[in-house]
């Protein structure tokens, strides 16, 4: 069952490819929307028969494959995983449905977005640790072209250094990796076998370190986020949605898993450096983003400060503030491929992102009110209005992690009240004022590019009034993930 | 049925934002045929039904015990999360204000804001304004509150902004939120910490929790002031206060809810988390400090303000402050008796101006005059606006001072003094602009200013009437003490003789001044240095907003410069130079590939040499001598 959300779009992406290429055609279109929306469709109906009550992989299927290295087909659902996937599925649908009609090159472009999506999923999906890394690198490759075909003046630039970032970031986890199964004598790349072998204190911390770097590149992390501004601002309005919305949470469920999950003491050794990091990183990503005068930037820095708070949460490692670490994802997700698809729509009707440019936007007549409104909306969710899900996560990953780390929790939540600094003074200059004359001349937006933003304001809506909804597929397992072996003693215990 | 009532009071909240979203199809345009009349209509009418909602489960509760709805909203964990409303006489009596207020303003609307283009957006904010607030007047849960101040916050915002497109409302608004958003900022470290520390948020579980805090005396000094940070800035205290001066730039009838309720709203969570702050003395000391500062100083500020919009909104501030002192005093029926008497005679004299300022498209009191004889009602409204704010018998103000000083209270002299001063300035202030505005020749502005159409008149002159009423309805509820005795002999024979006519002279002399001080209504500033400067001083709010702008913004501002400046140029820069010391140390290695033999002789050599140094250098000679000494052997 769940090889399907593999599977469907690479045959999808194959079936763009092999047909015939033609002038205008909306065929890959149309192909792309009809698989992702499948895949969509398909992960909601495994959601629907995940069974919440039990902690712990579900759905599993399981294919020999390398068997002499230890590297085996392995896949497997949980609550960590499930709320990803289907994020992924509903964000890559978004990014298919935004992308212009008017595309040069749409086999390739489409093709490619099928191909990240798939290699994604199998990332969220893997329970082979080197499976998890394979399709971790495949996923590189679909986003550097993405990138360095589809974008801006300096897409070049931009492709390389994410390129080079990632590529280290997969250098030191295949590291990790490699190093775990080797000192630890087992014989397979099994998580689940992994998470059981002890290593001195000395081996883990070391082994951790490579997977804290990796993925702290990943998410990213200061000092290893300067990829990230750059990406966003050279990418198209649909890669930059994939970027913010699901590629960075690639980064945050792979500490989760690979490295509170596999490493809980050495983790715990670590965790108060984690948590003084995660708040400066915090601080550092909103005052830079209050110095910003590009909107895709501002937004970028946002989400360096946003994904801070999942580090903080993870280090504090309380049963609340890992659940909430999880919800964080789902709702930076949403919020922060709600706020690049705005952007997108601003940039598409005004050539400009520029803030000391753009002026009045607001203008019912001759501007893009309802982009606007909804760009407030947005903002406001990612300032943690309560009635969004930016609160309900927010909110939850400081009351989880106050207990263990104060300090660094008050220094998040300074960073949260900074969010609204930086959005408020970049919706006041775009979007009130008086439109200028240069700007008056745009041409309404139509429905179908608001769509998907309307979509994701709602679900916005009803995860911050309902946030049990959100909640309830993950606290099982997140729970599970704090001491597994502490567990697994008293579950010996009992046996005895 | 009227257990039906009471039991879904929940639905007043939930008619505001219901009136709120179906305005949505005229607001984004979806229906333009009609013109944007209906949504303001609906939202009228959801108001309305809330209004009479809350009257009939108002009067039927009068003699019934408080009760609790809860609603569990979420739970994680051991952490459980209820949304609990609380359904008492004070909770009713706050919504009762609450939606009357609303209700009286969105008619008054209907007038202002007629030739407005945006009126179905004007209405859906008001919409959410009403439920925010009539929530937070039901709410039993600090985090319930919390989220209601916030969405409070949000659409002040939306509100102050209403008119996006005139410069001076961009900044008002920004500021409005940003203000409120460190108050609701420190409140929210408050709540997580509290909530961390093991009790519930309901009002009553934190009631019991403060009886026996687990926390140090130093730890429960800051989580009382973190808490009361929120209401500072929703009362538009010091040093949160500048923003409802600013907002001002806003629609008046929003200005008439802000001013009256919104502030009221902060105040209200104020007091219910009161027994936080009995703690330490540390938060009761603070807010007595906080609300004494603004009492005085909003007091004086609004003598020098020539926009008649702010002249009465530092006044609210001025009395809020009182309401600190109140709640710093631990006397919680003072405080709820002067929300109420507060936010009755302000929202007249709110309806008041915002006639004015319609029919002489101005806000300026320098350029007005003569308005008595063509705005009667409007008149009469300012005066019994008035006279429900200051101590003047019988109207409001007085029977709650006279409740404040009868004895029955610990008065402390100070506090009496600071009762006289606030009632001696209010009155020298409403005097003045009363002699500005109503009396004197008509201007060029006022000179053809005919009086409100019916649909701003109707709520004004209802709310005139209802200022004539507090009395009797503060008589009807029983708010009105008899006399009774404190324990200080001091206070007895002292305070409680000489309070209220003390109260009443300093009121009287303040209507003197106020009218023998010359008024000039050309903008004239004194010659006199001193006098200059203090009318500029008074004029420009003390400079706070300067102080701000070269403390906290600069800072802000200039740090967030650097922070960006240090991610382009030394953390990005050294990623850069990396890669470019990468491709250069490339392209030069590159040109060793000469296939000259004699060249890759020399490179062999020299590494040779190099490394023999090194041993040599590191002292491991000996043991390399030794090593090939036992293998030629």
């Amino acid at each position: 069952m769940l090889s399907a959300l593999i599977w469907l779009p690479l045959i999808g992406a194959l079936i763009i490819a092999v047909i015939p290429p033609a002038e205008n055609s909306q065929t890959p279109r149309n192909i792309a929307l009809v698989s992702s929306f499948c895949v969509f469709g398909w992960g909601l109906w495994i959601a629907i028969n995940y069974d919440v009550a039990i902690a712990g992989l579900q759905f599993a299927e399981h294919i020999p494959w390398v068997e002499w290295l230890g590297l085996n087909y392995d896949i497997a659902i949980d609550g960590l995983s499930l709320p990803l996937m289907v994020l992924n599925g509903l964000l890559t649908l978004v990014a298919i449905w935004i992308s212009s009609k008017e595309i040069h090159r749409p086999r390739f472009y489409f093709a490619l977005f099928l191909l990240l999506q798939a290699s994604v999923n199998g990332a969220f999906l893997a329970q082979d640790v080197l499976l998890f890394f394979l399709f971790y690198e495949i996923e590189i490759i679909p986003l550097y072209f993405l990138i360095a075909i589809w974008g801006g003046k300096r897409r070049g630039y931009a492709a390389i250094k994410f390129l080079l970032y990632t590529a280290v970031s997969g250098i030191l986890l295949l590291a990790s990796f490699l190093g775990l199964t080797f000192l630890s004598g087992a014989n397979t790349f099994a998580y689940t076998a992994l998470q059981n072998t002890s290593l001195p204190m000395a081996s883990q911390l070391l082994l951790l370190a490579g997977i804290v770097v990796g993925f702290g590149i990943k998410i990213p992390f200061l000092p290893f986020h300067t990829w990230l501004p750059d990406a966003h601002v050279e990418a198209s309005t649909p890669v930059s949605v994939i970027l913010a919305g699901v590629l960075l949470k690639l980064g945050t469920y792979g500490l989760l898993r690979f490295g509170l999950g596999l490493f809980p003491e050495a983790w715990s050794v670590v965790a108060p450096w984690l948590a003084i990091w995660a708040a400066i990183s915090a601080l550092y990503g909103a005052s830079c983003a209050i110095a910003q005068t590009d909107m895709k930037k501002v937004v970028a820095y946002s989400s360096i400060a946003h994904m801070a708070f999942i580090l903080l949460a993870a280090a504090a490692a309380t049963p609340i503030s890992l659940a909430a670490a999880e919800i964080q994802m789902i709702s930076h997700g949403l919020i922060s491929g709600l706020l690049f698809l705005l952007v997108g729509i601003v940039y598409k009707k005004t050539g400009s992102r520029d803030v000391n440019y753009l002026r009045g936007l607001l203008n019912p007549e001759r501007g893009l009110p309802i982009t606007g409104a909804l760009m407030i909306l947005g903002v406001m969710a990612s300032a943690g209005l309560p009635g969004m899900a930016g609160f309900v996560a927010e909110f939850l990953i400081f009351r989880g992690s106050f207990i263990a780390y104060p300090i660094p929790t008050l220094l998040c939540l300074v960073g949260t009240g900074l969010t609204a600094v930086y959005f408020l003074l970049m919706i006041n200059k775009v979007f009130f004022g008086r439109l200028t004359p240069e700007l008056a001349a745009m041409d309404p937006v139509n429905w179908g590019d608001q769509f998907p933003a309307v979509v994701l304001v709602i679900l916005l809506f009803i995860f911050g009034l309902q946030p049990q909804w959100m909640i309830r597929w993950s606290e099982a397992d997140t729970a599970a993930l704090i001491t597994p072996t502490a567990q697994v003693e008293l579950s010996l215990n009992s046996l005895q | 049925m009227s257990e039906f009532f009471l039991h879904n009071l929940w639905l007043v909240p939930v008619y505001g934002i219901i009136g709120a979203f179906l305005t949505l199809p005229w607001s984004v345009g979806l229906i333009r045929r009609t013109g944007p009349r209906p949504a303001a209509y609906i939202n009228l009418f959801m108001t309305f039904i809330g209004f009479v909602h809350g009257t009939w489960a108002f009067t039927n509760l009068w003699h019934s015990p408080p009760q609790q709805l809860s609603l569990e909203w979420l739970h994680v964990a051991d952490l459980q999360l209820s949304l609990v409303i609380e359904i008492s006489p004070v909770n009713l009596g706050a919504m009762e204000l609450v939606t009357a207020i609303c209700l009286l303003a969105q008619v008054f609307a209907l007038g202002y804001m007629e030739k407005d283009w945006s009126i179905a957006r004007f209405y859906g904010l008001m919409g959410l304004f009403e439920a925010a607030l009539s929530g937070l007047a039901i709410s039993d849960s600090l985090l319930l509150s919390y989220g209601l101040l916030e969405i409070l916050t949000f659409s002040t915002y939306l509100l102050v902004g209403f008119w996006y497109a005139q410069p001076l409302v961009v900044t008002a608004a920004r500021d409005a939120f940003l203000t409120k958003r460190v108050g609701d900022i420190l409140l929210l470290m408050g709540i997580v910490t509290l909530s961390s520390y093991g009790t519930g948020l309901t009002f009553s579980e934190l009631e019991a929790w403060a009886a026996n805090p687990p926390l140090t005396p130093w730890e429960c000094s800051l989580l009382g002031l973190a808490l009361i940070a929120g209401p500072v800035g929703k009362c538009a205290q010091f040093p949160l206060n500048l923003w409802l001066d600013e907002a001002m730039e806003g629609p008046n009838p929003a200005g008439i809810i802000r001013n009256t309720v919104v502030v009221s709203a902060g105040a209200f969570v104020l007091l219910k988390m009161e027994p936080v702050y009995t703690i330490t003395p540390v938060t009761s000391d603070a807010l007595i400090i906080i609300g004494t500062i603004t009492a005085v100083g909003a007091s004086l500020v609004a003598l020098a303000q020539i926009d008649i919009k702010r002249a009465l909104s530092h006044s609210t501030s001025a009395y809020m402050g009182l309401v600190f002192i109140a709640v710093g005093l631990d006397q919680i029926d003072i405080a709820l008796l002067l929300l109420l008497t507060h936010a009755i005679a302000k929202a007249v004299l709110f309806m008041s101006i915002g006639g004015i300022i319609l029919n002489t498209h101005g806000q300026n009191i320098t350029e007005m005059g003569g308005l008595w004889s063509r705005m009667p009602a409007t008149t009469t409204a300012f005066i019994v606006g008035s006279a429900g704010l200051v101590c003047l018998f019988p109207f409001g103000t007085f029977w709650t001072m006279r409740r404040w000083v009868n004895g029955f209270w610990e008065t402390p002299i100070w506090l009496l003094v600071l009762l006289v001063g606030v009632n001696f300035f209010t009155s020298i202030n409403l005097t003045r602009l009363f002699r500005l505005v109503f009396l004197g020749k008509p201007q060029q502005k006022t000179r053809r200013s005919p009086e409100v159409i019916w649909l701003m008149a109707f709520p004004m002159v209802t709310g005139t009437i209802l200022t004539l009423l507090v009395p009797l309805l503060l008589q009807r509820w029983q708010l009105l003490l008899t006399w009774s005795p404190g324990n200080d002999f001091l206070a007895r024979t002292l305070i409680v003789t000489l309070a209220m006519p003390m109260l009443i002279t300093a009121g009287a002399l303040g209507v003197v001044v106020g009218l023998l001080i010359p008024l000039s209504r050309s903008m004239s500033r004194p010659t006199q240095f001193y006098l200059r400067f203090i009318q500029d001083l008074l004029a420009y709010d003390f400079y706070i907003d300067r102080a701000y702008n070269f403390t906290v913004v600069l800072m802000v501002s200039q740090l967030s410069k650097v922070m960006a400046w240090i991610d382009r140029y030394v953390v990005d820069g050294f990623v850069n130079l990396t890669g470019f010391a990468t491709l250069f140390g490339g392209s030069a290695l590159k040109y060793n590939v000469s296939g000259q033999s004699q060249f890759y002789i020399l490179t062999i050599v020299i590494g040779i040499g190099l490394a023999l140094g090194w041993f040599m250098f590191t002292g491991q000679w000996t043991t390399i001598f030794e090593f090939w000494s036992k293998q030629l052997a």
